[in-house]
């Protein structure tokens, strides 16, 4: 491998690696506080991705497509967690049961109102170029996915640390019960928290979208990279997502160029080790309730 | 009913479950009804082997789909790379294989519970999957495993469609009534003692690791028939078949029609097949269907339709 090819490869790493942050980051809070593992969340990831084309298509714009799917994922996490997953709260296993249901009904739902064929969203203008980094051509959107990814994590950080909202996540991930003891309206919070969770899910679908395209079965796809990065990284911190993706994205893209046909293999595998070995993930708490 | 007579009945039952295609060829939709229907009965035999680990075992698993899919390949393979379509050949490569499969991913597996164990057997199922899905080679890679011959029997040709249904069926009134025996006898009632109480099981001498690994084994073996199954009927091993969509629907099978039962893994495979075959064709929104009602058992009634059935007659006979 020349050194720009590696260079390049270890750009599309990191990149790829933002991305996987973005998408676990949802995952990683829900399961934090809630103890719930959202099995929906691939589906959240394609919902947010398919809102993106509708208005792209509509209005032509990005930005806007940005900021309008992870509202409208929020909206429905917070429909959804009130209606379905409150009925069952303590009954973790079910409410993980509860969100595999939910995200046979809206894949099914997006194939009916967008179709099942492979569809694109454009790179946003101005970031549909190349730029030229250590003697080869590097595609723009892939340095601001990288960039974004940083700034969430700091901006999640920021909220995490410094904020009254973030003190109650951290107490919750911590306790959520004594949360409540102590006067906290948990409804509230875990319906929030879900929202979030969502809003995320459908952030990264639309960041994905015009790299890897939309398609049936990316809901699958996107599952199970974040849970890998849960799982690898630790569930239920920041840290641990972002430990989680670091790792993950580079590991993935470089097996891709060096072990081809094995690459999934031994992600899955990676990630089996962890689960044996060291169960709470590379950095986090597990608390796993029966 | 007396004991005698319910024995009678099921018997009435089961002779008329192996001879549908026989008495209902005169029907118009016989032939769609005999495909159908077999599909429903591999899948059944399936959701029967998750139960064990589900229902009678206490031991949630998304990755059950490892050992069809291991299954399913190893028939196919077996009968393409020796050229043989002799049944007990094929067969017996799928249930050692998908044997195998389940001792080593139920040895990593068997001290964890919840939601920690569903997570695992879904990545260790998943590196099964990858396998099929990439290693063009053998499995035949994405485009998976194309010209699986029907097997042949003490000379008997099972290829024809009928004939074909009567080895499904016929493999399914064993394999029900081996589980129900089996569920029933010392063994049985030990493993549903692990999943009451694994610590209490402990405390009077049983070894529950064993225990539960040997489940995963048995489970994993019964589905690795159903596997081979799949690859006869179909005459094709898709890289999905050992997939985690493949492993949802049976968990879905499961819920739906009641776990820790006999009846329920076999009604909730009729209903979830009734949805994606029969009901698919006539309104668009199936699979939304099969959500929604797997979401409505989930919340209002998780011991499926054979809970339900319960309490309907419970409230009959009461007075």
């Amino acid at each position: 491998m020349s050194p720009e090819l590696l260079f390049q490869q270890a750009l599309n790493g990191l990149s790829f690696g933002a991305l996987l942050f973005i998408l676990a980051a949802g995952l990683s809070l829900v399961f934090g506080m809630m103890d719930v593992v959202n099995l929906a969340h691939g589906a959240f990831y394609m919902l947010g991705a398919y809102v993106a084309l509708t208005v792209v298509q509509f209005t032509g714009s990005f930005w806007l497509a940005l900021a309008a799917a992870p509202v409208a994922l929020g909206a429905l996490g917070l429909a959804i967690e009130p209606l379905l997953l409150r009925h069952l709260r303590g009954r973790h296993l079910d409410q993980v049961l509860l969100t595999i249901g939910v995200s046979l009904v809206i894949v099914d739902q997006i194939g009916l109102i967008w179709g099942r064929e492979v569809r694109s969203l454009p790179f946003p203008p101005g970031l549909d170029g190349t730029v030229v980094l250590i003697g080869g051509v590097y595609p723009v959107y892939r340095l601001f996915v990288i960039a974004f990814g940083v700034a969430l994590a700091a901006v999640i950080a920021v909220i995490y640390r410094r904020t009254k909202l973030g003190m109650l996540i951290r107490a919750g991930v911590e306790d959520a019960e004594m949360l409540g003891a102590l006067g906290v309206n948990t409804d509230r919070l875990f319906a929030l928290t879900f929202a979030v969770g969502a809003a995320l899910a459908g952030l990264a679908g639309v960041i994905a979208a015009p790299v890897f395209g939309l398609q049936p079965g990316m809901d699958v796809d996107a599952l199970l990279y974040s849970l890998v990065v849960v799982v690898v990284g630790g569930l239920g911190t920041l840290g641990g997502a972002v430990a989680g993706s670091v790792l993950v994205g580079p590991v993935d893209t470089f097996g891709k160029v060096l072990f081809q046909e094995f690459a999934l293999a031994v992600i899955f595998a990676i990630v089996a080790l962890v689960l044996l070995f060291k169960p709470t993930g590379l950095l986090g708490r597990i608390r796993i309730a029966r | 009913m007396t004991r005698a007579a319910r024995w009678v009945a099921l018997a009435a039952v089961a002779v008329g479950l192996v001879t549908f295609p026989y008495w209902s060829a005169a029907w118009e939709t016989s032939r769609f009804a005999t495909t159908v229907l077999r599909d429903m009965l591999v899948f059944a035999i399936f959701a029967l082997s998750l139960d064990i680990l589900v229902g009678h075992a206490g031991m949630p698993s998304l990755g059950h789909a490892a050992f069809f899919g291991g299954g399913a390949y190893a028939a196919g393979i077996a009968s393409q790379r020796l050229g043989t379509d002799q049944l007990p050949i094929t067969l017996a490569a799928a249930v050692l294989v998908a044997a195998l499969l389940a001792l080593v991913i139920g040895l990593l597996v068997v001290r964890s519970e919840g939601i920690f164990l569903l997570m695992l057997t879904l990545a260790l199922a998943q590196i099964v999957f990858a396998i099929a899905f990439q290693w063009t080679a053998v499995t035949g890679g994405s485009n998976g495993l194309a010209g699986v011959s029907r097997p042949t029997l003490f000379g008997i040709d099972l290829s024809a469609p009928d004939r074909m249904y009567v080895l499904v069926a016929a493999t399914f009134l064993v394999v029900s009534l081996l589980i129900w025996s089996l569920m029933r006898s010392p063994y049985g009632r030990a493993l549903t003692g692990v999943r009451e109480n694994e610590r209490r099981m402990r405390a009077l001498g049983y070894d529950t690791t064993r225990l539960k690994l040997s489940a995963f084994v048995v489970a994993g073996m019964i589905a690795g028939v159903a596997g081979a199954l799949s690859a006869y009927s179909q005459r094709f091993v898709s890289p999905g078949d050992a997939g985690i969509g493949t492993s949802v629907q049976a968990f879905v099978m499961v819920l739906i029609g009641g776990a820790g039962t006999i009846l329920g893994p076999v009604l909730g495979a009729g209903v979830v097949m009734y949805i994606q075959r029969v009901l698919s064709s006539a309104i668009p929104v199936s699979e939304t269907v099969l959500g929604l009602v797997f979401i409505g058992f989930v919340l209002l009634a998780r011991q499926g339709i054979v809970g339900l059935g319960r309490a309907a007659y419970a409230r009959v006979r009461a007075p």
